[in-house]
């Protein structure tokens, strides 16, 4: 599910090349292999626990890239993923604890949250013309800060018990919601570049902003969208995360938020994404995404000494990422691409 | 670290003199920290020898890879997994830990919160620590006695994002204020090595001459205060810091540290290991526990702290030794209801 930038609609169906020589098909393919491999060698990789908990931690990851991918598409970043992720939960814990609100409306102001201060962010850029790296790596330290300020790094953990109801269900005795949400919000964004006239636009002013601009986009305007809509994502997945700790916690992005970068790149940029902008894969950031995951389950399960699951991590990747290379050249070499 | 072998070795053979009832060889405990941390390291030999000590089928240290919440969730859950059937936890987070170890709990697995405490109500069978605001109390009283009528103190201690942490600051606060002193600078967010060197340095190279004594109430910029007031050679500023690293038992010794505030890893692993196989084997918490009650729970057993100063730098393995002896003796009868 590869969208290249402002591809005319026929190509997509016609022009494109066949799924099984695409990044996403190797994608699948490693993960089948890994997935064979662990539940192999390790007892207990395909049990119902590990399944869940495994499709739990995914999620989150898988949202996380979603989030970031939504502003990569314009060649940018966005630093402040995990600083606008915990903002937005601890905005719906306030909501619901200190004013009383329902959790529904709760979630919704959380959103909202996410969204405008991704909105900050891509505003400032805009104006400026400074790279987002800059932006949104002071505004991550400016988001968290006031976070912390405001709360006095206190938690609010009295929210409906809905929240760790969702958090800890399980569909068909493996399946955890979060990761029935991350499902969804992946369709969604397939739509949305693949069939949408924003979507078509976001590719486009990532692409070529001089050529979109030329085209009749408001290529600043896509932008702030880019990263309210990356906030919001954030947000989202920040609301996942409450479900899962059952409590809305300063910490649960980590120092800044920034335990959510590595998981913000892997995905996109294992799955295809480009860093320069204008191609997007959705279904390779998922894939990608729930790789890395497996990957790091595994391993903990082989009981890799854990100063080594790094390491190891690493060195899988790189191995995936060769074979993929090879399997590519191999193709092309046979003329196949 | 030979001190730190001589104190294990010594705590374990009077473990082993205080007995243990007999344990389910099934048992096996994991003792997970919220990340990698030197205050942890001691967590391994204890849970070596509690192993050997009361016949576990394992009580092995697992640490994340970083101090990370979900990295910590991620280990726990595959611990249960690969067969692990009771934990000893420092919580990643006082409140975001609750939610794990919960479906911990869940699965049969005893979880006790060891180091620090997950916040009421969780399904820990107690917290196994210390008393983190009455050794930041105890230290500063210790620093304003050291400094003979001086009144102006700097406090340097860890993340913010910790509940501890705004537990200390208060702490320090109040021992200040009873004396009449005043904490002219908290700096925190520096447990880790890099923002510790940085904005240490960077204080006392500007600010220097404006205090006159530095408390440190996390093992990091203890660490680093005590190598700064080395560097710097000027034994005006006193300090009072944390934890048993050989820098700061160091300084002690040759006169740029006042004291430190030592903690008990070692105990609070032992006894941890001891308390959750028990647990397993059918004992249960008594409801009538002495138990104390701190920020964050009502089932607080505080593992020991003791200041030490130059006279007792080196016999503070004794004084450990004897805390959690005293505790192990008494613990199962205390807090435990066996059939």
């Amino acid at each position: 599910m590869t969208v290249p930038a402002a591809a005319p609609a026929g190509l997509l169906s016609s022009g494109a090349p066949r799924f099984y020589l695409t990044n996403e098909f190797g994608l699948i393919v490693l993960i089948a292999l890994f997935a064979a491999a662990f539940g192999l060698l390790t007892a207990g990789f395909l049990s119902s626990f590990n399944l869940f908990t495994l499709g739990r931690v995914a999620a989150v990851n898988v949202m996380i890239g979603f989030a970031m991918m939504a502003v990569i598409v314009t060649g940018g970043l966005n630093l402040a993923v995990g600083a606008i992720g915990v903002c937005a939960a601890m905005a719906c814990g306030w909501l619901i604890e200190a004013l009383g609100l329902p959790w529904p409306v709760a979630i919704v102001g959380a959103l909202a949250l996410g969204a405008a201060l991704g909105a900050v962010n891509g505003v400032v850029i805009v104006r400026s013309g400074l790279h987002s790296f800059i932006i949104t790596l002071a505004t991550m330290s400016i988001f968290f800060g006031v976070m912390i300020f405001l709360t006095r790094a206190q938690s609010f953990r009295a929210l409906p018990p809905l929240f760790s109801d969702f958090g800890r269900m399980r569909l068909f005795g493996s399946v955890s919601p979060l990761l029935v949400v991350a499902v969804v919000v992946g369709l969604g964004l397939i739509v949305m570049y693949r069939y949408t006239a924003l979507g078509r636009e976001m590719l486009a002013a990532g692409a070529r902003p001089q050529a979109a601009a030329l085209s009749g986009v408001r290529v600043d305007r896509i932008f702030v969208i880019c990263h309210m809509l990356s906030g919001a994502l954030a947000a989202l997945t920040a609301l996942l995360v409450v479900a899962r700790n059952g409590a809305a916690i300063p910490s649960m992005a980590g120092q800044l938020g920034q335990d959510w970068l590595l998981p913000a790149f892997l995905g996109p940029v294992l799955g295809g994404t480009l860093l320069t902008g204008g191609r997007v894969s959705v279904l390779g950031t998922f894939l990608g995404a729930v790789l890395v995951t497996m990957l790091t389950n595994g391993l903990l399960l082989l009981r890799v000494g854990e100063f080594w699951v790094q390491t190891c991590l690493g060195v899988l990747l790189l191995i995936a990422v060769l074979i993929d290379k090879a399997r590519r050249s191999f193709l092309a070499h046979r003329r196949m691409v | 670290m030979t001190r730190c072998r001589e104190f294990m070795a010594a705590v374990a053979a009077a473990m082993l003199m205080t007995g243990a009832a007999a344990a389910a060889e099934d048992t096996k405990v994991a003792l997970v920290p919220g990340g990698p941390h030197p205050y942890f390291a001691a967590w391994e030999k204890a849970g070596q020898d509690a192993a050997r000590d009361f016949k576990l089928g394992a009580a092995d240290y697992k640490v994340p890879q970083k101090w990370e919440l979900s990295q910590q969730n991620e280990l726990l859950e595959s611990l249960v997994t690969q067969g692990y059937n009771a934990f000893l936890i420092f919580p990643g987070d006082p409140v975001g830990s609750v939610s794990t170890a919960g479906e911990l709990a869940d699965t049969g697995a005893p979880v006790i919160a060891t180091a620090g405490c997950l916040k009421d109500p969780s399904k820990a069978a107690f917290c196994l620590g210390t008393d983190v605001g009455n050794s930041a109390y105890i230290g500063t009283k210790e620093l304003l006695k050291a400094m003979g009528g001086k009144k102006r103190i700097a406090h340097f201690t860890g993340f913010l994002v910790d509940p501890n942490t705004q537990l200390r600051i208060d702490a320090v606060e109040k021992a200040a204020k009873e004396e009449g002193a005043q904490v002219v600078q908290v700096i925190a967010d520096i447990d880790a090595p890099e923002p510790a060197e940085e904005k240490i340095n960077a204080y006392l190279a500007a600010h220097a001459g404006e205090v006159d004594g530095i408390v440190t109430t996390a093992w990091v910029p203890a660490v680093v205060s005590a190598n700064a007031l080395r560097k710097i050679g000027d034994k005006r500023i006193k300090m009072v810091g944390i934890d048993h690293d050989e820098v700061v038992l160091k300084a002690i010794k040759d006169g740029f540290v006042t004291g430190t505030m030592l903690q008990n890893p070692y105990g609070q692993g032992y006894i941890g290991s001891f308390a959750a196989d028990r647990l397993r084997s059918g004992c249960t918490v008594k409801a009538d526990a002495p138990f104390k009650t701190n920020a964050l729970t009502a089932k607080f057993i505080d593992s020991g702290t003791v200041f030490v100063d130059a006279s007792q730098v080196d016999t503070y393995v004794g004084a450990m030794q004897g805390i959690t002896k005293e505790l192990m003796a008494t613990f199962e009868k205390t807090y435990l209801t066996c059939k």
